[in-house]
């Protein structure tokens, strides 16, 4: 069976993390990802399937992993070597289409009783994502003994199937899975609010799910910093307000002012009760501080890493800054609805086959310059 | 298995496409929703291409004996052969036209026929150079006729050597060769290039005089051939058909060979040129890289030299011989399936790279004129059904354009630039108050006779064909041209495509349809 | 543009592969490694010569230097002499050049080894010396593809041996594994002998997951030449060739005879030993658990160790 196997490797790591700072994307070509003729993962105990990938996109994270800069925060929590992948529709041996729901919580690591984050329904933060019968992995795609989305098979449990819909594209059933964190984001913060708007920075993938997703929620303003023309479009057309600067939007639509019009980094005197990051670095971070109401939300919804941040406006304005990781089953099922109410199928720009994987590597890195949101790849022609 | 033709849809991750500019060319960033028109692929040439010579002399088309039937002792024998117009660039030896005369003389030796000559059809052009000549003709064929003065080439300017024909239906004066017409059988040995060459314009044109051409080489014609690529909406064509079957009804017996050839254009050290910009290989892009900043950093003295050397290992994919319309026909189905490409809807923006070469300066300049009738003239017309560019839509070509000519053969187009285009650029008011002075003036007459230069009137034919063109389009726009020369030719220049595209949002509105001709190789857009 | 950015960008043009129009269908991926990685240029007469004399100048004295191999059963294949497939089992990286150096000159230099297509091939310069240095050719480990079967078939034509080991790859604990049919299916489909030959001490040397070579002694044995028989399947001959190295593994330990008799009686112990937990198995192999040498153990671990 052929995956794209991620392995540990210091030396690889480190070309990676070299190339990928000269170009994104570059990390596919030197590190530590390869494609590779693997036997296929035995399922490790009852309830477990076999899922063979249909489609099965490249999400942020993976480029940050390939790229070599993800924080070493992961490393109990993911196992080597793996193949990445967490964005997958398949289909079980019986031909059911399926999508999968990645975290690896109690239910799939065997763990009874399970911990009290997954009795409360939390599953996304399972407290025990480095034990059980598994190996440590907090997804699907970053767990040695499941294999991932990137390859001919993995095997999944019961608890992380979700059947897809009869009529529904694959194309649109990919999307389910990074439709289902902007819905579990979007849900972190009460929907009603002073100034009612809400600003989302970034219209990549994430940046737009979760514009539809704050679309399905209510009926608020929401503002989008959007860099490429298609993503402009793509915001406009979900019913945001697609801005090239935020801060300048954010001032226009709550009518607050600059505290010190000279600067060019002064704060924001009012701003939108929750702004989501959906990129994650330290640039959005420190704008989504500048243009966030006194009181408000910053909610991270794209991977953060390793930054420095200046916290005074934190402090002084008494801003919460909230992570939003993945989804709770509810999200997962929810965002089923959703994908097909927003047609977010229409986000999947391109499908590769799995040896053109550093073609579609870069691609996704450069997805916005290159006119394109989602980047899959394609299995249902792959010789199985 | 070649590819056809394609239409690229320029999309965000689409590579710099390429553009000829002159003696180089660049990579230039077409916006996103433009075309690219690409040319088929190479067909397979023949596998024996002399057989198939061999094959096609003695299987006629048409209702023509073979040949060897139609040779016999003692009669009069004249084989006429394209000059050195045709192919683009020349091809690589031995050139299809040797290959063709020598299968034909070989037949006339043994059938016995002494009284063989050879004529140069070459009309208006300028005369061949011998060493031209030896490259079209071979060794062989030079070597035995041009010594013994057998080897002519075709002047429309010698009173003795001209024989008056009469005059169609429609009152056309069809004038001939006197050698070719006093033949018992004339051997027309041609490369059909493009859909426009052959058929009876190879008689009717090649060796016919300035008071036979002038009937459809004018601006009428011009205007009214949509395009002169597509036979059956091309005036040109038709009055030459007139005249062709005027000749053979006046008893001047034509054998027709036609030849066609892939687009195999460049040699291997210059095929990227004719690859998809996304397939080029690592090698493609460092020849690229190091032959476009090569030729950039050359004078241009040295990188035409370079240019002009260029020799296309053309292959032969199909040889025709009989009667005249029947051979052409059928060559022309072979054109069109090297060439044909299905183009859906017409554009408001067409771009164009126009190389260093055109038919009428091989080894020697390509003045501005040219340039107007390579982008104008031929590209544009390379269309068959609606012309790519919709009407009142813009053109934009690119090209260096260089205030330049060659002293030698284009001395009637410097005097045509100074005086001519300085008055006016509308082709009928040139054609009404100065083509007759220029065809008459005894010193281009001289000069055409003598030396190797083009006829006075050239310069006026440049300036008609592009006279379809100049009534559809709304602007043409010239991207790194001198400015003076392009404004001479009544055109806008631009310094960059950015601007040019810019310019002519002015004329066709914004957010204007853009489509590339990615030529040569050459293709002919089938537009629906 | 300034010159440094001009010429920044025509290095880049080089440099960079074009993106692909996203509307342009791709035509597959043509392979070049793995599997596709071909090999034919490794037997060519001057590579074989050059392969000749490195095997014979420097890896024989090597592996007799290291491995101290003592070659048992060359008469059994005495009467051999065209093409066959030789099969061993497998638990070492030395397992190869050893079982190389070890056939008869007549052998030696017109042998092909299968090797891991996923393993040996995967980067072009891994196969091109690993094509030059043993003559390997790739092949898939579980199940040959109808190429590599092609290959394998007109190598046997041209008069080619092929080494093989049928348990695709090396052993993790030092047992035997189960047994992938592909060599006897290529032995049954080309009509040649399939010869096999055990291998004992290797693992001492460099067993999978070690890190550095360990001089030890070595025995080759080769069994019986096995031929198949006519409308023999090739899960027969596999089977029939299980049970030869079987029997030869036995013979090694203990005698001849003794093993003929265990043979008769059905009694021969199963190369991949017993059924049962990890210790077990590992206390029950013929020379006991590999030691780890004291250098590299610490009574402690290091901080370092937790850091990282």
């Amino acid at each position: 069976m052929k995956a794209l196997v991620f392995e540990r490797s210091i030396p690889k790591y480190a070309a990676a993390a070299i190339a990928g700072r000269i170009s994104p994307g570059r990390g596919a070509r030197v590190g530590p990802l390869s494609l590779k003729d693997v036997d296929g993962p035995t399922p490790p105990g009852p309830g477990w399937h076999r899922v063979r990938p249909r489609l099965s996109g490249i999400c942020g994270s993976d480029l940050a992993t390939i790229d070599g800069h993800s924080s070493r925060y992961f490393e109990p929590i993911v196992s080597f070597p793996f193949t990445p992948g967490h964005e997958v529709v398949g289909e079980l041996d019986d031909g059911t289409r399926v999508a999968l729901a990645a975290t690896l919580a109690c239910a799939a690591r065997g763990i009874d009783p399970s911990c009290p984050q997954c009795q409360a329904g939390r599953t996304n933060l399972c407290e025990r994502q480095a034990f059980g019968h598994l190996s440590p992995g907090l997804q699907t795609g970053f767990c040695q003994d499941t294999g991932g989305g990137w390859g001919h098979a993995l095997v999944a449990h019961d608890s992380q199937l979700h059947r897809v819909p009869e009529g529904m594209s694959d194309e649109t059933a990919v999307m389910v899975e990074p439709t289902a964190c902007a819905l579990h984001a979007a849900r972190l913060v009460p929907p009603d609010g002073a100034s009612g708007a809400v600003a989302v920075i970034g219209a990549g993938t994430l940046g737009l799910c979760t514009v539809a997703a704050l679309r399905l929620l209510s009926e608020r303003p929401v503002l989008v910093s959007a860099k490429h023309p298609h993503q402009k479009l793509l915001a406009t057309g979900l019913g945001a307000t697609a801005v090239d600067d935020i801060e300048r939007g954010v001032r226009r639509t709550t009518s607050s002012l600059r505290t010190d019009n000279a600067r060019a980094d002064g704060q924001l005197t009012g701003g939108v009760d929750a702004v989501f990051d959906c990129v994650g670095s330290r640039q959005s971070v420190t704008q989504a501080l500048k243009v966030v109401a006194p009181g408000g939300t910053v909610v991270l919804v794209g991977m953060a890493g390793t930054t420095s941040i200046d916290l005074t406006p934190l402090w002084h304005r008494e801003v919460a800054l909230k992570g939003a990781y993945a989804y709770t089953a509810e999200d997962f099922h929810d965002a089923f609805g959703l994908v097909a109410q927003a047609d977010l199928g229409r986000l999947v720009s391109a499908l590769y086959p799995l040896d053109r994987y550093r073609e579609a590597v870069d691609h996704a890195a450069h997805a916005g310059r290159r006119g394109a949101v989602k980047i899959a790849f394609d299995l249902r022609t792959e010789r199985r | 298995m070649p590819r056809p033709g394609f239409v690229l849809d320029v999309d965000r991750s689409t590579p710099p496409t390429l553009f000829w500019h002159g003696e180089g060319y660049r990579l230039e960033q077409l916006p996103p929703g433009s075309r690219v028109i690409y040319p088929p692929e190479p067909l397979a040439g023949l596998p024996d291409p002399d057989a198939a010579i061999r094959h096609a002399l003695r299987n006629p088309l048409g209702d023509s004996a073979p040949l060897p039937d139609l040779l016999r002792p003692g009669m009069r024998l004249t084989i006429c052969f394209d000059d050195v117009s045709l192919p683009l660039p020349p091809m690589k030896g031995p050139d299809v036209r040797q290959r063709v005369i020598e299968a034909v003389l070989d037949v006339a030796a043994e059938k016995g026929v002494d009284d063989v000559q050879l004529v140069a059809a070459l009309a208006l052009h300028r005369r061949m150079t011998d060493d031209e000549l030896r490259h079209a003709l071979g060794d062989r064929v030079f070597d035995a006729f041009a010594p013994n003065g057998l080897l002519t080439q075709h002047d429309a300017e010698d009173p003795d050597n001209l024989t008056f024909l009469g005059q169609t239906e429609q009152g056309e004066d069809v004038e001939i060769n006197k050698r070719a017409a006093t033949s018992d059988l004339i051997v027309y040995v041609n490369i059909n290039l493009v859909a426009m060459d052959g058929g009876h314009k190879s008689v009717a044109t090649g060796l016919s005089s300035y008071r036979s051409l002038r009937h459809h080489h004018n601006v009428r014609t011009m205007q009214h051939s949509r395009s002169f690529m597509d036979q059956h909406r091309s005036e040109l064509h038709s009055s030459n058909w007139r005249m062709g079957k005027l000749i053979a009804a006046s008893g001047v017996k034509v054998f027709q060979i036609e030849t066609t050839l892939n687009n195999r254009t460049f040699p291997d050290q210059f095929s990227f040129l004719s690859k998809r910009e996304w397939e080029w290989s690592a090698k493609d892009r460092a020849l690229f890289a190091a032959s476009s900043k090569a030729l950039d950093r050359t004078p241009t003295r040295l990188s035409r030299q370079i240019l002009h050397g260029i020799r296309s290992p053309y292959d032969l994919t199909s040889v025709q011989a009989g009667e005249v319309e029947a051979v052409h026909a059928q060559t022309t189905e072979h054109v069109y399936r090297q060439q044909l490409v299905e183009v859906s809807g017409q554009t408001d923006v067409l771009t164009m790279g126009l190389p260093y070469i055109c038919p009428y300066n091989v080894n020697s300049v390509m003045n501005p004129i040219l340039v107007m009738c390579l982008g104008l003239g031929y590209f544009f017309n390379l269309y068959r059904g609606k012309p790519l560019v919709r009407e009142g839509g813009a053109v934009i070509m690119s090209h260096p354009t260089p205030w330049e000519f060659h002293p030698v053969h284009h001395p009637s187009y410097i005097d045509f630039f100074d005086e001519v285009l300085a008055d006016t650029t509308d082709p009928l008011e040139i054609e009404k108050t100065y083509e007759e002075r220029y065809a008459t003036d005894p010193w281009y007459v001289h000069l055409y006779r003598t030396t190797n230069a083009y006829h006075g009137v050239h310069p006026f034919y440049m300036w008609y064909w592009g006279a379809h063109a100049m009534q559809h389009l709304g602007a043409v726009i010239i991207v790194g041209g001198d400015p003076k020369a392009v404004r001479r030719l009544g055109f806008k220049p631009a310094s960059t495509l950015r601007d040019a595209l810019e310019m002519a949002e002015d004329v066709v509105g914004r957010d204007p349809s853009i489509t590339h001709v990615h030529t040569p190789p050459l293709l002919l857009a089938d537009v629906r | 543009m300034s010159a440094p950015k001009s010429l920044w960008r025509t290095v880049r043009t080089v440099v960079r592969e074009p993106t692909w129009p996203t509307s342009v269908p791709r035509p597959p991926v043509e392979r070049r490694t793995g599997v596709d990685f071909d090999t034919d240029w490794s037997r060519r007469y001057g590579v074989r010569l050059a392969r000749a004399v490195v095997l014979d100048g420097v890896t024989r004295p090597l592996l007799h230097a290291v491995a101290s191999p003592d070659i048992r059963g060359l008469d059994r294949i005495e009467q051999l002499h065209g093409p066959a497939v030789f099969a061993a089992n497998h638990a070492s990286h030395v397992d190869t050049p050893l079982l190389l150096a070890s056939l008869p000159p007549r052998f030696r230099h017109r042998a092909a080894v299968g090797a891991g297509a996923d393993y040996f091939f995967d980067k072009r310069w891994k196969g091109a010396l690993w094509a030059f240095a043993i003559n390997a050719v790739p092949i898939e480990r579980n199940r040959p593809s109808p190429r590599s079967v092609r290959l394998a078939g007109s190598l046997i034509a041209d008069g080619w041996s092929l080494l093989i080991f049928p348990e695709g790859s090396r052993s993790p604990d030092g047992w035997g594994q189960p047994h992938h049919p592909g060599p006897a299916y290529l032995a049954a489909r080309a009509g040649v002998p399939l010869v096999p030959v055990h291998l004992e001490g290797t693992r001492r040397i460099l067993g999978k997951g070690a890190n550095r070579v360990r001089p030890g002694r070595t025995t080759i044995t080769f069994g019986a030449p096995l031929y198949p028989e006519t409308d023999e399947d090739a899960r027969a001959l596999a089977a029939r060739l299980e049970a030869a190295l079987a029997v030869l593994a036995d013979e090694q330990s203990s005698d001849w005879w003794s093993a003929r008799k265990r043979a008769a009686a059905g009694t021969t112990p199963a190369l991949t030993g017993p059924a049962a937990p990890a210790w077990r198995r590992a206390w029950a192999l013929p020379n006991g658990p590999r030691r780890r040498s004291p250098s590299t153990a610490r009574p402690w671990p290091h901080l370092s160790d937790w850091r990282t």
